[in-house]
Order: structure tokens, then sequence, then C-alpha cells
């Protein structure tokens, strides 16, 4: 069964051979290839090569294509900070509160700053894959965006102080995320990450969430299901049991859990709701546990699932560039060699 | 006379918690006019808002808006009680609070700072990207009971490390390490070298309270 396949049946709750198994690798994949970090992130094609190779070596059914978590801000102006061997952070953000954002257009993403490198990579890891994996691209959900291009604490306090103007830093945020996203699926991509952690209830409200922006990630699945994307996939990070019910109704196929979620608070809160989830092994583990400990709550979690389905299995935020290959690897046998025709 | 005053500080409590900067103020203002000390606001309001903020963030659940928005208002009334000093007058001790190099993100440490400072207790920031050097420097030259380290990425994980390891070198072996952060929470206090591990901003706040209170004098 191809990967893609496989997870679209497990997003209907089909039955198919196996569980999907998709470790949130970015960074890791340079380990996997011998590379370092810092050559991961000079070069689209080096990134490529270093996800394929990521794919290779553990038999993922996905791999995404991610740099780093700047590229957004740091191509409308932003200043970036690097460290040899860690992911660039935004150190200055590109505008104030005070910008109309209504007048703004959102950022080429074939000219704009390394956006052409995220494409890029998107179209070697497709042509590199075929069709025995799928591609996954990634874009900051309209809050996280909102942070990134005013920082955290003014982006907070707009919202309070000036909701309009919020409202206004919220829709610029999630044009740019459509029109970024809608390139890394012309480019080949099967599914657009929206990763939001800024939207966590853990940062703002569940009624903000559900009132501002609720509707413009619904906005962002129904523009990328319409440029061709095979599913939608929500990524919020932290204590979410309280919004994922809504995940569905934005339009969304897949929603993560961290690994800080109790997860019968979920699937009780879920009930019939058909949302897929992915989780939830604590990133950390991957660098700190054995390869036996992963496998054993990996084995737990494909258990716990067996009788729900809609189930990939994965860590709850992204797998540390450092993680141990063998816990990795640990995680990815465990839905391999998962009983068969299951949902 | 003392309901209408006790209504006073429950109505600028309540605004703390909610924070309504500029109806803090306001209120802080006509307390100040009907003879109020600077201190009984800080005793009978903040420090009584802080204690409802952390008891509401607890029952329900933590949440950085809200938790900025009371830290705003109450960093502004201190701002207003104590002009052109941050700190509290005659804190109950002195803590480090920092980042570590490799680590620009500095939201969990500003809201630990205002948590702290709510609750009396003086806060040296030592800011983002720091090295371990200029934290036991800190550490030495303030008398610090305690440095809290705030990390949101595993790569400064090795670096925290080195925190206690370096204090006790300087003859600091006293101060306590506390971690936190979305990175070094999932960490226990063995694998990072440290005394304890937060999961929340609030739990360093009652780590410091109960080590000034004794709790923890025999570690």
């Amino acid at each position: 069964m191809l990967a893609i396949e496989r997870l679209q049946r497990t997003i209907l709750r089909q039955s198919c051979d196996r569980p999907p198994v998709i470790p949130q690798i970015f960074a890791h994949a340079a380990k996997v290839a011998g590379k370092s970090m810092d050559d991961y992130l000079a070069s689209a094609a080096t990134a490529a090569e270093c996800q394929l190779a990521a794919w290779r070596h553990y038999g993922l059914d996905a791999i995404f294509a991610v740099l780093d978590l700047t590229i957004e801000a740091e191509s409308l102006g932003g200043t970036v900070i690097r460290h040899p061997g860690i992911y660039p952070a935004i150190s200055d953000p590109p505008f104030t509160p005070d910008r109309d954002f209504t007048r703004l257009a959102p950022p080429d993403p074939a000219t704009a700053g390394r956006m052409p490198a995220v494409v890029e990579m998107v179209a070697r890891m497709r042509a590199g894959v075929g069709d025995a994996a799928a591609v996954i691209g990634l874009v900051q959900g309209p809050m996280t965006g909102a942070v990134q291009f005013v920082g955290m604490q003014r982006a907070l306090f707009l919202a309070i102080d000036e909701p309009d103007r919020f409202v206004h830093l919220l829709d610029y945020a999630t044009e740019v995320a459509r029109s970024f996203g809608s390139a890394q699926l012309a480019a080949g991509a099967d599914i657009v990450l929206v990763f939001d952690p800024a939207a966590s209830p853990e940062i703002v409200p569940a009624g903000l969430f559900r009132e501002l922006v609720g509707p413009r990630v619904a906005h962002l699945a129904a523009s990328f299901k319409q440029a061709g994307a095979k599913a939608n996939w929500l990524h919020i990070a932290g204590q979410t049991a309280a919004i994922l019910p809504l995940y569905s109704s934005f339009g969304f196929d897949i929603g993560n859990v961290d690994y800080c979620v109790d997860l019968d608070t979920v699937l009780e809160t879920l009930g019939e709701d058909s949302l897929c989830l992915d989780g939830n092994i604590k990133p950390l583990s991957f660098v700190t546990d054995s390869a036996d400990s992963i496998r054993q709550t990996a084995d737990a979690l494909l258990a716990r699932f067996d009788g729900r389905g809609g189930f990939i299995l994965s860590s709850g935020c992204e797998i540390p560039p450092e993680a141990e290959e063998a816990n990795v690897a640990a995680l990815v046998t465990a839905a391999q060699d998962w009983k068969k025709g299951r949902r | 006379m003392v309901d209408v005053m006790d209504r006073a500080f429950d109505d600028l409590v309540a605004s703390l918690i909610e924070g309504e900067r500029e109806h803090c103020l306001a209120l802080v203002g006509e307390l100040i006019a009907k003879g109020r000390q600077p201190a009984e606001i800080v005793t009978d309001g903040i420090e009584v808002a802080m204690g409802a903020l952390d008891r509401k963030c607890t029952a329900e659940q933590f949440n950085l808006l809200e938790i900025m928005l009371a830290g705003r208002a109450v960093m502004a009334v201190i701002h207003r009680l104590f002009p052109g000093d941050a700190d509290l007058p005659n804190p109950r001790a002195t803590v480090i609070a920092a980042v570590l190099e490799g680590d620009i993100h500095d939201i969990g440490k500003s809201i630990l700072k205002i948590l702290l400072t709510g609750a009396h207790i003086k806060v040296i920031d030592c800011g983002k990207d720091t090295s371990v050097a200029a934290v036991v420097k800190a550490a030495a030259e303030s008398g610090a009971v305690a440095v809290c380290l705030s990390g949101l990425i595993s790569s400064v994980i090795p670096l925290v490390r080195q925190v206690k390891p370096a204090l006790g070198a300087a003859g600091l072996s006293h101060v306590k390490v506390l971690a936190g952060g979305a990175a070094l929470k999932q960490c226990t206090a063995d694998t990072l070298a440290v005394d304890f591990v937060g999961q929340t901003a609030f739990d360093a706040v009652h780590y410091v309270g109960a080590l000034l209170d004794g709790v923890y004098a025999g570690h």
C-alpha cells in the first residue's frame, strides 16, 4: 500500500495494512545523512537530500519540506540570528504593531527570502520519493505568524488593546500562509501542515482561538484543499484538549496531540468526531530514552487507538535534531510490526 | 471607612487579575490620596492578586495572555508606587533569571520575572543568549538564593547541566538552580543536574517561596 493511500485511508477510518508512522523530522534528517545542521539550513538541495536519506533510512510514510520556522518572518524583512548548529530564531520582527496591515501584500514565494528554497525543497523531495511517501510542507499559522511578525508580547497586547488592528494582522498572516502554502502545493507537496503553536490554549484563551484564529485556519484549509492538498493538518502545541473538537469543523483532517495532553480526555472530548490524531510521544525522549522504552510507548499508543483508528504514530512535536537514530527507528518499527488489517 | 477601603483593595485585586492597567492606576491613585502607603498596596493588592492569579491558573489553565495582561498591570502599579525603580523595596530575596546561549526566546523568563516581582522577590535579569559564566557572576555579585533558567530549545540542555557545577566551583553551591520552559520542562531535575524543574512559571515561584520559608533548608 502506498504511503499516501495509507494516510488517506487512516483519515477516513478505512482498514489498511498498518498505521502510518510520521515522526516530525526536520533537521534531524541532517544527522541521518551525516551532514551538519548548518549544511541542512544552507541549501535546499542538501536539505532535500537529507530528508530523502531519512525516508530511506527509517522507512517513513511522509517527509517534511521544512528548513526552519523563520522563513516567513525573514522573507518580510525580520532579522534572524544564527548560531552554529542551532536553528535560527527571529531577533527582530519585521513590523511594528502600528503598521497598516490592510495595505501589505504577502511576499512572493518565488522571490522572497528563503521561500524559493523551501519551494525548491518540496520539488526535489517530490521527485525523490515519487508516490512512495507523502511530502508535507509547512506554513506558520495565523496566530504564530502574527506573533512572529510583530513579536510575541506586542501581538498579544495588540489583541486586547487594539482588536481591530490585531484582526488585520491575523488576516495578513493568513494571507502570507495561504500564498506560501499554495506555492508548496504547486511544487508537489501532498499536504501543507499549518503550524500554529501560538494558538495554543496555553498562550491564548480557547475563545480567542475559536472566534479569531479558527475562521482563518478554516480559510487556509479550504484554500489548500482547492489547491490540491490531499488532506489538511493542524499542529498546535501544548494542552489542546479544549480546542481539538473544533479542528474538524474548521476543515482539518489531522490534528497533533502533544505529549502533555491526556489521551483519555481527548478521546472523551472528541467523542464521535472523525479527526485523525497524530502523536504523542515526548520529543525529548527520542534524545534521552532507550529504543526499548520508545518501542513500549509506541506499542501502547497503537493498542490504545486500535479500536478507534484515525491515528498516526508520531512524536507530539518535532523530533529534536540530536535525537538518537535507534529511538526513531524503534518508533517506525513499532508501526511496521503492528497487526495488519486494523483501522 | 474600613469597608470602603476593603472594597477599594478588592477592586484593585480584581482589576489586576483582569489586567485592566489604566483602571488599576486610577485605583492606586485613589488609595494613595486616601493615605494608604505603597507597602500596603503591595501587600494587600499586588501580592493578593498574584496569589489569586496563581490559584486561577492552576485550577483552570495556564494562559500566557491573561498572565501577561495581569503582569503588565502589576508592573505599571509598581512603577507608579516606586517611580524610577522597578524593584520593590525590601525584597524577600534575590533571584537570577536567564536564557542560556543559543536560545533567544525569553517570553517565559519575562513572565517569571513578573511573577517573582509580584511575590516580592528581586530579579536580576541576565537576559537571553547568556553565558553560564555571566549567570554565575551575577549570582555571586547579587547574593542570589536561586538561578532560574528558561529554555525553549533542547540545544541549551548541555549548558544547563554546566550551571550547578559552575556555581559550585565559584563557592556558590548553596544557590539553587531551577529550570523551566518548553524544552527543559520535558526533563527531570537529575538529567539537567538542577534542583528543580517547573512545569509553569508559578512552580518556580512556589519553589522559591518554599525555599525562603525554609522548606528546602536541608538540601
